[in-house]
């Protein structure tokens, strides 16, 4: 039975994981999406079983099956919506959770509505560079200068917010200790929420991996420098312990 | 309407045609289009159209196992579906018919 799963060729196989990203980019629905990749699938293995390659099936352009598919499809972007408010509220949350152990929570209102702002106009662009890639065949080297350039762009957001912060002011929102408990609290619990949804506990280990090292070396009596050469070092490797522990574990677990 | 839009039509009832007798899932419905002679369509042209035929409740379809990998998903007609394949067939008998006129007395 497995054998069939192989027998699919490279092509075949990143055409449908293109056409899933593209469709999902477009904000179709994600059972729909599964149902017309998975009959593609089959009528794939068929195909090539009998010796026709994707071309024969596809036609000429890619894009433009993809297209007609898409067209077929109710767009639903009640569920791309649930994924941007998640996002920007999680990595809003990591944010606070961050601050909160440093002990300083005050944001202006401009910090505010800048981080949301931020958070949203960089998931848009991810999902338009990726549908982008999905429907086009591009070179590996363009699909990294646009990895790049989409990497650099909350970066370079962030650094703008943080000079026009300087020059603009906006009234500050700061907690008292009472405040912060609350915003642990609650934040913790988006977190808890988030985490159980998307059935990982990825975001939340993540999380403590980087703000645990830190606080615990607080409590030492070390030089700023080693402390931050410490600190990150810790958070890093222990990323990386996490993330190959985690593949292996998915891996085995397919 | 453009030539593409026309072939889709064609195809459409085709497609109705082939579904009527049996159960049949997308694989099997391309392959029975080219031995009935379409050679030129690509063969993933079909599943947008079942796609729409099933928002328009002309067919309907279910998951089975099969003995070799992932599921299949057969399609069936419905009631709409066959007065849809009626209507088709008139409209083609017509059309044949005008066609044909035209080409016999046109090109003695």
């Amino acid at each position: 039975m497995n054998t069939n799963r192989i027998v699919l060729s490279k092509k075949s196989k990143r055409f449908l994981e293109d056409l899933r990203i593209y469709l999902f980019s477009s904000g179709k629905n994600a059972d729909e999406i599964e149902d017309i990749v998975e009959e593609l699938q089959v009528h794939l293995i068929e195909a090539e079983r009998d010796g026709k390659s994707i071309d024969n099936i596809v036609g000429q352009s890619p894009k433009a099956y993809m297209d007609q598919i898409s067209d077929e499809m109710l767009t639903d972007y009640q569920e791309w919506f649930t994924y941007i408010v998640i996002i920007v509220f999680g990595s809003f949350g990591f944010i606070i959770m961050n601050d909160l152990f440093q002990g300083s929570v005050s944001y202006s209102l401009l910090e505010i509505i800048g981080y949301l702002s931020i958070a949203t106009v960089f998931i848009i662009c991810v999902f338009q560079a990726f549908k982008y890639i999905a429907a086009h065949n591009l070179s590996k080297i363009v699909e990294y200068v646009i990895f790049y350039v989409l990497g650099l762009l909350p970066i370079s957001l962030y650094i703008g917010l943080i000079f026009l912060n300087e020059v603009i002011e906006t009234p500050v929102i700061h907690l008292e200790m009472l405040g912060m408990i609350i915003t642990a609290i609650l934040t913790l619990a988006l977190l808890l929420a988030i985490s159980y949804w998307a059935k990982t506990w990825a975001m939340l280990i993540i999380l403590a991996l980087l703000i645990l090292p830190d606080t615990v070396l607080h409590s030492f009596h070390i030089s700023e420098t080693l402390h931050l050469l410490l600190g990150t070092s810790i958070s890093f490797v222990g990323i990386a312990i996490y993330l190959v522990i985690h593949s292996k574990l998915s891996r085995a677990h397919s | 309407m453009s030539t593409t839009q026309m072939m889709k039509g064609i195809l459409d009832g085709c497609l109705l045609a082939i579904i009527k007798d049996t159960e049949v899932y997308g694989y099997e419905l391309a392959e029975k289009l080219e031995d009935y002679g379409f050679h030129s369509f690509s063969e993933g042209t079909i599943y947008p159209l079942l796609m729409r035929m099933q928002k328009e409740e002309l067919v309907t379809s279910t998951l089975k196992k099969s003995t070799a990998g992932p599921r299949r998903k057969y399609y069936s007609l419905t009631e709409k579906g066959e007065s849809e394949l009626q209507h088709f067939m008139e409209r083609w008998q017509t059309l044949q018919a005008s066609v044909n006129r035209v080409l016999s007395d046109e090109t003695k």
